[in-house]
């Protein structure tokens, strides 16, 4: 109980948990809509989903501020690479969280007439470029991670007896090389992604994620139901990285 | 920009900055009521307004715990009268949080059959009985600074020079009653915790008292009050020396 009190105190917690819902219930619609449910259950559902998306565009009215602040943190970074995707992500974040509060002004009433569609998909252009950043960030941290562990790996392997195949193969003369190395790449990867969680765990988040964009803005259209699981797999592992903040990637 | 975030990332910071927003549009739809040429304003404060208190209750969905965690904390506060008035305030606190939320189901459409008016009523009592509650600790709290300042040497002189100084003023044709006062604004003046929380609940006090008809005042009066005790809810979240412990 007092895990609960501590993890409802954060604002973003809270958030995480209606996206959750708001994404199940994305997928709840679309089941009942298979199964041929009654039509009063799927509207109560759509409405429900309705009402906690604007209510988490109520709570996100702050966050470009956060944004901001995070993408000036990120400047201070040693790793180049590191520093020029997190910043640009965390600026994209910031134009996204600024699409997003003027949908909700709009949404809300404040703001007579928007063009909310136009604006809905700037956001989600926005939110698409940051999650393509993340992912880089992510494939680039891995690529480290592998090399490191291949070396150290030769390391261990070299003095014992000579390497079975080559470290680089340059001109693959035989037809198995090219098996052999990618499958010795697959295990690496494996490896790699085994003893770090973390970046196993925001992998699979942002991979998650990035189907939602994709099927709003046309690109890769997947479906409902497709989305809303993607979109309930991203919350709660969101929500499992907040509990737990050991499983958060930092930086 | 540092303080704003963590005053942002604290789930009850948002939400008074909410409350004071939907108090802060219903004082400002009533004194634009009577004006005729800002009704499209009028309607965008009250859009605003509903869209708020509609946010604020999916929000409140989780609250019901906290208010039992808070209750078992001060079930083992050592003074008698502390322990009663806050367990009373908590446990009212947690079943006023089980109604609004029944009512965010009803309103949201998971739940038809709800008597909406009885439980709205029966919300707004648990509210006010855990206001009440409130108050009467703050009181106590009081009547305790009150006896310990009294007691007090130092204070004691104050006192005298206070009433000798000025016998033509009204308020010494009864010294008893200028004593008592200037005794109780002494004991606020020294612990502003209690006070802001004292006027917090009274300001509190006016808006179920309206919605239970025991004293109708008008929607600019509750919209009033309203604000001015997010502000100060606001004001000692910020400042946690202006927050009264336990």
């Amino acid at each position: 109980m007092d895990s609960w009190v501590r993890f409802n105190a954060q604002s973003q917690a809270k958030e995480r948990v209606i996206r959750a819902a708001q994404y199940a219930c994305t997928l709840l619609g679309y089941t009942l809509q298979k199964s041929g449910a009654a039509a009063e259950l799927h509207q109560t559902i759509t409405q429900l989903e309705a009402h906690m998306s604007l209510t988490r565009k109520l709570l996100r009215l702050g966050n470009s501020v956060e944004a901001l602040e995070a993408a000036k943190r990120a400047i201070h970074l040693s790793d180049s690479v590191l520093r020029l995707c997190l910043t640009i992500s965390h600026l994209n974040r910031a134009m996204y969280f600024a699409c997003d509060n003027v949908l909700w002004a709009g949404k809300a009433g404040l703001i007579s007439k928007l063009d909310q569609h136009k604006w809905s998909q700037r956001s989600f252009r926005y939110y698409l470029f940051a999650l393509i950043l993340n992912l880089t960030r992510d494939v680039y941290e891995i690529r480290l991670l592998i090399e490191r562990e291949a070396r150290y790996r030769d390391a261990k392997s070299s003095p014992q007896h000579s390497p079975t195949l080559p470290p680089d193969s340059s001109t693959p003369a035989a037809i198995g090389l090219p098996v052999i190395w990618f499958r010795r790449q697959l295990h690496l990867l494996v490896t790699v992604l085994y003893s770090n969680p973390p970046l196993l765990l925001d992998l699979l988040k942002n991979t998650c994620d990035i189907f939602i964009p994709l099927d709003r803005l046309g690109i890769s259209p997947t479906g409902p139901g497709f989305v809303g699981a993607c979109g309930l797999t991203s919350s709660v592992l969101s929500i499992l990285t907040m509990l737990h903040p050991w499983l958060k990637l930092k930086p | 920009m540092d303080a704003f975030v963590q005053f942002t990332s604290q789930s009850q910071g948002r939400d008074r900055i909410f409350r004071a927003t939907q108090y802060a549009c219903a004082l400002s739809i009533y004194l634009l009521r009577n004006n005729s040429e800002r009704k499209d304003l009028v309607a965008k404060l009250k859009s605003l307004e509903t869209n708020m208190s509609a946010g604020r209750k999916l929000l409140r969905l989780g609250n019901t715990v906290n208010s039992i965690e808070a209750a078992k904390r001060t079930m083992q506060l050592s003074d008698r009268v502390l322990c009663l008035c806050l367990t009373a305030a908590n446990v009212s606190r947690g079943l006023y949080f089980i109604c609004d939320n029944v009512l965010w189901a009803r309103n949201v459409g998971l739940m038809r059959d709800i008597d909406k008016e009885r439980w709205s009523l029966n919300s707004s009592r648990f509210y006010f009985l855990s206001l009440v509650t409130s108050l009467t600790r703050d009181v106590y709290v009081v009547i305790q600074l009150m006896a310990q300042k009294a007691r007090d040497r130092n204070f004691r002189q104050k006192m005298e020079l206070h009433l000798n100084e000025s016998p033509e003023v009204a308020e010494a044709v009864v010294p008893q009653l200028d004593a008592f006062l200037f005794l109780l604004l002494e004991s606020l003046k020294s612990h502003p915790a209690v006070a802001f929380d004292m006027l917090k609940n009274v300001c509190d006090l006016f808006i179920p008292l309206d919605r239970l008809g025991i004293y109708q005042s008008n929607a600019g009066v509750v919209g009033f009050c309203g604000l001015l005790s997010s502000v100060i809810g606001i004001v000692t979240l910020t400042q946690p020396k202006l927050r009264l412990k336990p």
